[in-house]
């Protein structure tokens, strides 16, 4: 029985191993991201800035950004974001899904859940706004060439663009890149940062209470004779 | 205490109205138990536990789940949309629903050890035939359960999965057609399928508790087997209170804390427990790249999809259940335990190798490459039940202890 426990863990290595391969064609980049209340907070700077041209995140509203702590913008500057819109409202782009679609051929993705939704998460999100290239085919123009994205052409023109012409830029490309990364990995899964500060003193609790069953036991079975 | 409150005269007077308090005690007190039962036989209360965590958070779950396809933009649903209301904004609602997601994983996980167990020490021989056949029958709510409960969330998976899986009902001879367009609700999978399987999904595991409580009612008929496969003599026994349940409530806590690590820190499984794709809403007009079940079904969606003719795909997944039912008739060795059958247990190993290579092949793409090992690992699959009646005529079987 001791040989099927260890052939079993093997296989299942193995087969874990060659999936994780399989999974990206790409290697993506590793986007080192810390969800910090400093990052989080210039990542949706980034985010409203840039990405709302276009994007939506439609199951974050202007009052979570003010009440997850994470985040934990003043009414002010909430109110600064939201303009007209009301403070319960969804951070919904001005570009209307018709518009974008006769703009860039496809309607913009919803970001709430980008960070689950594609393989690789914060990964990917980073490597993709980083990874645009000039196509050496010449095929993909400039802007929709981008060497992370299945099949190269991606609708999305570089968003940030702007800070790639200068080489200095670059870091600064990297730095925003990361941040939103960050803001989109935030946005979610919103309660992860408490989740893993629950996880901690649940599983502390489950394993002082497994020592004691597990003391309960011996002396239980004291008396049974093998 | 416990004793107290069972001898006491409130006790006798329920006793003497319903028996409660004797089939307290025949089931979880005196219940006779071989002492040398190994953590092999705690996957039946880890099991139960499970099943337990399932039924709690899954009634919570329905408090706030919508089974709607109504549309609220941009290609989203109110179903989709209730489900990321749990999970952002009621409370505790994402770990209810991480704990519901990975426990339905973990199910699969316990009740495959929990098989795999029986098959070695053959817990499934006279005179458990009748307890192995309602643990197939487990097996396949419980399979019909979670194919109903993932669609609800609505995402591209949802959506892709169950009209993969709904499409096999149409190649069935003359009623297929009738049957697909019953099972849905209509021409395709969409709102009507979406109530229709929530109210399954809610109903089947009611069935599947009275299975479930069937199946423990019969084990303490006939008793647990035991690693050597001998019955045990008395002096060798011992009541299953206080010994397995402390034990047994110790390998419960170490199933938690991996479960609870899961819960909190890894809640996708790394994808396997909830797929990456099903992040996106469902979307009728775009088919994924490859569409594969979740972990736990692939071995016998991978026996379907390696035939190449669909209604023979059908019948070679039926029929692997089919052998799995005839297990205690196909095996006639007197010996039990595959600790003394030194043949069985090879045969046994390479069996347990093809079940898991055809899950694996069964979550790839479709390739030529993984289509034949995938198929190999089909015949194997078969071919251990065909080899299974001979077995005992050429196998020589180490001695047996004369006690446990």
């Amino acid at each position: 029985m001791k040989h099927a426990m260890i052939y079993m863990t093997l296989l299942c290595a193995l087969a874990g191993i060659s999936a994780a391969q399989a999974a990206e064609t790409l290697p993506l980049k590793h986007a080192n991201i810390r969800l910090d209340q400093t990052t989080l907070r210039k990542g949706l700077q980034v985010f409203a800035g840039v990405c709302m041209g276009c994007h939506s995140a439609r199951y974050v509203t202007y009052k979570d950004l003010m009440d997850y702590p994470e985040i934990g913008i003043t009414r002010k500057q909430a109110d600064d974001l939201r303009g007209e819109h009301p403070l319960t409202a969804a951070l919904i782009s001005g570009m209307s899904p018709a518009d974008a679609k006769v703009s860039f051929g496809k309607v913009p993705p919803d970001l709430s859940l980008m960070a689950l939704a594609r393989r690789g998460g914060a990964n990917y999100i980073y490597s993709i706004l980083t990874g645009f290239k000039h196509d050496p085919t010449g095929r993909i123009p400039d802007g929709n060439y981008n060497v992370y994205f299945p099949g190269h052409r991606i609708a999305m023109p570089d968003p940030l663009s702007w800070l790639d012409h200068d080489p200095a830029e670059t870091k600064g490309l990297e730095q925003q890149a990361r941040d939103v990364a960050a803001f989109l990995t935030f946005i979610a899964d919103p309660h992860q940062n408490k989740r893993h500060e629950i996880g901690f003193w649940v599983i502390g609790f489950l394993i002082l209470m497994t020592l004691v069953l597990w003391l309960l036991k011996v002396e239980v079975w004291r008396d049974v004779k093998h | 205490m416990l004793k107290k409150i069972l001898d006491s005269r409130a006790s006798e007077w329920v006793d003497e109205r319903t028996h409660l308090v004797r089939y307290i005690r025949f089931h979880l007190i005196d219940y006779p138990t071989p002492k040398n039962l190994n953590f092999w036989y705690a996957f039946g209360s880890i099991a139960l536990a499970i099943l337990a965590i399932q039924i709690v958070t899954g009634v919570f779950l329905a408090m706030d789940y919508k089974p709607s396809t109504m549309p609220t933009g941009n290609g989203y649903s109110e179903a989709f949309d209730s489900v990321q209301r749990i999970m952002r904004d009621v409370g505790y609602g994402w770990l209810i629903r991480y704990a519901h997601a990975v426990a339905a994983s973990f199910f699969f996980f316990v009740i495959y050890l929990h098989m795999v167990r029986s098959m070695y020490y053959g817990s499934y021989k006279k005179p458990r035939e009748f307890l192995w056949l309602m643990g197939i029958f487990i097996l396949i709510f419980m399979q019909a359960i979670v194919f109903f409960g993932y669609l609800l969330p609505w995402g591209q998976t949802s959506f892709w999965g169950a009209t993969v899986i709904t499409n096999i009902i149409g190649a069935i001879p003359v009623v297929g057609n009738w049957l697909l367009h019953l099972v849905r609700g209509g021409f395709s999978v969409g709102g009507p399928t979406l109530n229709r399987f929530f109210v399954f999904h809610f109903l089947f595991p009611v069935l599947l508790c009275v299975v479930v409580l069937w199946h423990v009612m019969a084990l303490h008929v006939v008793h647990s087997n035991n690693p050597t496969g001998v019955e045990p003599s008395k002096k060798n026994t011992i009541p299953f209170h206080p010994y397995y349940t402390v034990k047994d409530l110790f390998g419960v806590s170490v199933f938690l804390i991996i479960f609870c690590w899961f819960v909190f820190y890894h809640p996708t499984g790394f994808g396997l427990m909830m797929e990456t794709d099903n992040f996106n809403p469902a979307n009728p007009m775009r088919t994924p790249s490859d569409i594969t079940p979740v972990w736990y079904l692939t071995p016998w969606y991978e026996i379907l999809r390696t035939v190449p003719n669909k209604l023979l795909g059908i019948v070679g997944m039926v029929f692997a259940y089919v052998c799995l039912f005839l297990m205690p008739w196909l095996d006639r060795s007197p010996v039990r335990s595959a600790r003394y059958r030194p043949v069985y247990r090879q045969v046994l190993f390479i069996f347990f190798v093809a079940v898991l290579v055809l899950g694996y092949c069964g979550h790839q793409p479709v390739t030529p490459m993984y289509t034949w090992i995938g198929r190999s690992a089909a015949i194997v699959y078969f071919s251990f039940f065909v080899i299974l009646p001979f077995v005992h005529k050429f196998e020589r079987t180490k001695p047996l202890p004369e006690d446990v």
